[in-house]
């Protein structure tokens, strides 16, 4: 039977969207983080804290992914984000077309960072590549220590991990450490930090950790005019 | 669940291919899909099913080739396959391990019938 060779990935479509949309990021000097974790892992959360001790610095833009409602756009908005609520309907991950749809209007130019908050599932959006310089997890103590091993893929990906809601370690069987050494298995490169957003522990480090990228990623940005 | 949205995917690819070939009938479609992938065989040849139903590719068969997550160890320096992530080397139990295969979210090839 006649053969036709393809050779593709499938998802060949989405990467070149966001190969598009990492330009346009470059393009106004922005740094793009790609936030994913299960529900209620505390990403909303820890972006309210973040603005809170950021927003009279740089100008945060946040992409809101969420099945419905603009609950999580409104609560970002309180503490000072600027950004757009995307509802996939049902869909289980954001994709690189439905961020490129929403960025005329942003105002990227005017920018410094992007958080992207991805829907909140371990598994789909791990295989979508949005654009953004920064694919992060966060994996709260109160899901439990055994989430690496059985969700592998997204920490194989993750340049950043998030232990979130440490405030609750006292009250928990999670050994952190154990965390720490099946992350750096999975992926030797992935870097590690630890926080509650609620009570502050931890923050002042996740904030350094953003000033130095965003810092990396003006440094490597071309003068205006070049 | 994101094996719907993989599935039309796809198709989309397989389209563009076959509007190359107008006079052609689609057979088999045959793809790479990883172990560490994500994506489930089963789940993805259920929405294949569930897409293609009634339509131009009804009855097109989906030939999955499972990728064995593989890769090797830096400390004893053996080559190992995985039917899942696990925690280092099966041989010496060595955490510094590479991972050369077993993402693949790939289409190969489709097989067609020319009138």
């Amino acid at each position: 039977m006649p053969k036709v060779d393809i050779e593709k990935k499938i998802l060949s479509e989405n990467d070149l969207v966001a190969i598009e949309n990492r330009r346009q990021f470059a393009d106004a000097g922005l740094l793009v983080f790609n936030i994913i974790s299960s529900p209620g892992s505390g990403k909303t959360t820890l972006l309210e804290a973040t603005l809170d001790r950021l927003a009279d610095k740089v100008k945060i833009l946040v992409i809101e992914g969420d099945v419905s409602t603009e609950r999580d756009m409104d609560r970002v908005r309180a503490h000072g984000a600027d950004g757009i609520q995307i509802n996939t309907g049902g869909g289980c991950h954001l994709s690189a077309k439905m961020i490129r749809d929403v960025l005329d209007g942003l105002g990227l130019d005017t920018a410094d960072l992007v958080f992207i908050e991805n829907v909140g599932n371990l598994i789909c959006p791990s295989t979508y590549d949005l654009g953004e310089d920064i694919r992060m997890v966060l994996l709260s103590t109160a899901e439990g220590d055994d989430k690496p091993m059985k969700y592998p893929s997204i920490f194989h990906e993750a340049e950043l991990a998030i232990i979130t809601k440490i405030d609750l370690l006292p009250y928990l069987e999670f050994d952190v450490e154990k965390v720490g050494t099946e992350i750096s298995v999975l992926n030797s490169e992935c870097e590690v930090l630890k926080l509650s957003a609620l009570k502050g522990e931890g923050m002042d480090a996740w904030i350094e950790w953003i000033m130095k990228r965003l810092e990396m990623k003006r440094a490597a940005r071309p003068a205006a005019g070049e | 669940m994101h094996e719907l949205s993989i599935c039309q995917s796809m198709l989309g690819i397989v389209e563009k291919t076959m509007a190359e070939h107008p006079n052609a009938t689609l057979r088999r479609i045959f793809l790479d899909i990883g172990k560490g992938s994500t994506v489930e065989s089963t789940l993805l040849s259920e929405a294949f099913e569930v897409i293609v139903s009634g339509g131009q590719y009804e009855g097109v068969e989906l030939v999955i080739n499972d990728i064995p997550i593989a890769g090797r160890c830096r400390t004893c320096e053996r080559d190992f396959t995985y039917e899942e992530f696990a925690l280092g080397c099966p041989s010496c139990g060595s955490t510094d391990i590479e991972i050369h295969s077993g993402l693949e979210l790939d289409i190969k090839h489709l097989e067609i019938d020319e009138d």
